[in-house]
């Protein structure tokens, strides 16, 4: 059974379009990121499931129901906000039971829920506090509690990380995957972070301009993104994106003489496209000697920084640029030219008018 | 604290002391004149300091006797209070549901603009066409009357005030309570109204002030004890044959005592920062 489903949702502002058809089914269970940076239309796609905002077109289902024009409230889905949103005015055991409050649960059951809750989220010492006496990491956990006390079908987030500094944020990630494992609810989660999208989901939607990019497990976009844009959008230090003209399975780097021998997988594709992107992960990347056979490029080496699990480097290849991530011991010489060894099965290629993986 | 020098700690606080003399010495002279004897008022050189204190006008002015200048101003006392208090209460009722509409829909909010235009207006120009209608109404020389075109004065105001402070709660907060299932009235009765209140206080504070202290169409649409307001009241005893300052200095006094009464009891509500804490930050 698919806990959400999105038919072709469609939102428009006056003549402006920002979701251009929207298809996804979730199964239950799944941890879904929605992905993209600011303006892409993941945080009204959200609204629009949470019933915030209507769809202009299109169905939401939710559990096999259509909610198209049925209330926030009965939509059987708990939120957290980016700002928490938590009720000043009321103590942490209100704020997290106010759900319950509202639809009329005894006063003995909502304290009996309220603590369950707040165990789970170790934050019972709080809840006869004010949110104004809390810290950051504490207000996101009793806005999560107050998600979390309704036992909703899904579970939506709307960047709830984000004002987070680093370290919190990491822990609270690692938290979220706790809570996602040992209660086993169907999540979807609004970010720009790539990291917490890679670290959280069973699924992620990519969206750009509107639309999904690609939808795919984090291994799958990671391994085999769809197109040079969801490939950009993931890794960190970001994917070398080489362009190249393809001739006799050779893809020759613009701008150099450096080509590279396609495996013999890609050759046919490549060559009716010509003129292609060469994707090349960082960490893909290896140290060669010079003897070395195999996939090689070599390129002239600017910059080596240090950031302590590895080192990055880059260099130029021709008039393009070429980051590679090394082990921290490596010797590289700045200044000089240095070939590195590719991994074949590791390589990328794109289509340059379109974009699309070949 | 900062470190600062010598000189500069005297002259903040003799700033403060300026301060505290230009808005005390009036009400503090006022003071003085009615609990002047009419000697010591009129004597030259000029008494700082009666040589005797007389409270007699106190007497006079809260006496009940019938007919007498005590009654006339005991009753104007009572109107001001019925009048004001109506018209602030009523601004308020008109003033939460349409702030709140008009903060939430940004589209709808020229109407508000519209109404503020209206408030440009000079009261002289509204006088006659709001004559004519009280008249109509049966409704001159009524406290209701009064307190009803008072209104029209407050509820832009309050209004305006009130859709400021509804600004500042975070719509977020509201679409929470939503999603955990509160209706609308509840929602703003208890989240956005409690985190509104000090808001409200204000606007509340001010409208009272503003109807209590408002003359020119109280002196228009009153004639006599039914509805006369304490404005129009001192303004008579300042229009006789003799005018007595000693008296008209204790009907001063006398007037700023329930507004001071009603700014003590909202400094409680006035406690601000309420609002800190339910988002980041």
């Amino acid at each position: 059974m698919s806990a959400l489903e999105l038919i072709n949702v469609r939102k428009r502002y006056g003549t402006v379009e920002t979701l251009k058809g929207i298809d996804l089914s979730l199964a239950s269970g799944e941890f879904l990121v929605l992905l993209g940076p600011s303006g892409c239309g993941k945080s009204t796609l959200l609204n629009i499931i949470a019933g915030l905002a209507e769809a202009t077109e299109g169905d939401v289902r939710i559990g096999d129901r259509s909610v198209t024009g049925v209330h926030p409230k009965d939509r059987d889905i708990a939120m957290v906000f980016q700002s928490y949103a938590l009720y000043p005015n009321m103590s942490v055991a209100r704020n997290i039971g106010f759900g319950l409050e509202m639809r009329n649960v005894p006063a003995v059951e909502r304290t009996e829920a309220v603590q369950k809750a707040a165990k789970i989220l170790q934050i019972e010492n709080l809840l006869g506090r004010k949110p104004s006496e809390l810290s950051g990491g504490q207000r996101q956990r009793v806005a999560i509690g107050r998600a979390l006390v309704r036992d909703p079908q899904i579970f939506l987030f709307d960047e709830p990380l984000s004002n987070l500094d680093a370290k919190l944020r990491m822990e609270m990630r690692t938290e979220l995957k706790r809570l996602h494992q040992m209660l086993g609810t169907t999540i979807v989660y609004v970010t720009h972070d790539q990291i917490e999208a890679m670290t959280l989901a069973t699924c992620i939607a990519v969206m750009r301009d509107g639309q999904i990019e690609q939808l795919a497990t984090p291994d799958e976009i990671y391994n085999r993104p769809a197109t040079r844009y969801v490939a950009s959008f993931v890794g960190s230090p970001p994917m070398n994106m080489l362009d190249a003209t393809v001739a006799d399975g050779i893809a020759q780097i613009v701008g150099s003489v450096s080509g590279i021998p396609l495996p013999q997988a890609l050759r046919e594709n490549a060559a009716r496209a010509r003129d292609v992107i060469i994707g090349i992960r960082p960490e893909s990347l290896t140290l060669a000697s010079s003897e070395d056979a195999g996939l090689a490029i070599e390129a002239k080496v600017e910059v080596v920084e240090l950031t302590g699990p590895e080192l990055v480097v880059t260099s130029t290849i021709g008039s393009q640029r070429l980051t590679a991530s090394l082990p921290p011991k490596s010797q590289i010489a700045v200044g000089a030219s240095q070939r590195f060894n590719i991994d074949a099965s590791a390589l990328h290629i794109f289509d340059k008018a379109t974009g699309k993986r070949i | 604290m900062e470190r600062r020098s010598l000189t500069a700690t005297i002259l903040v606080h003799l700033a403060a002391l300026l301060l505290l003399v230009v808005i005390l010495a009036p009400v503090v002279w006022l003071f003085i004149m009615s609990i002047s004897s009419t000697p010591d008022l009129i004597a030259k050189p000029l008494h700082w300091w009666p040589d005797t204190v007389d409270l007699s006008r106190y007497g006079v002015l809260l006496s009940s006797v019938a007919n007498s200048a005590g009654e006339a101003f005991v009753a104007s006392l009572f109107n001001s209070i019925k009048v004001a208090g109506m018209a602030t209460v009523a601004a308020l009722f008109v003033a939460v549901p349409s702030a709140w509409a008009v903060s939430r829909t940004p589209s709808v909010g020229w109407s508000l603009y519209a109404v503020i235009a209206t408030y440009m207006l000079p009261p002289v120009a509204l006088a006659v066409p709001l004559y004519m209608t009280l008249a109509w109404a049966g409704l001159l020389n009524n406290v209701f009357g009064l307190a009803l075109v008072y209104l029209t004065i407050l509820a832009p105001f309050t209004t305006w005030l009130m859709k400021s402070g509804f600004d500042s709660i975070p719509r977020e907060i509201e679409s929470a309570a939503t999603m955990d299932g509160a209706r609308l009235d509840q929602i703003l009765r208890l989240i956005t109204l409690p985190l509104a209140a000090p808001v409200m206080a204000t606007a509340a504070l001010f409208a009272f002030l503003l109807a209590w202290d408002e003359f020119f169409y109280a002196l228009l649409f009153t004639s006599d004890q039914r509805a006369k307001t304490l404005t129009v009241a001192i303004a008579d005893l300042a229009g006789g044959r003799v005018s007595d300052y000693g008296l008209i200095a204790t009907a001063g006094v006398l007037a700023a005592l329930p507004p001071l009464l009603v700014g003590l009891f909202m400094q409680r509500a006035l406690i601000a920062g309420l609002t800190s804490g339910g988002v980041k930050g």
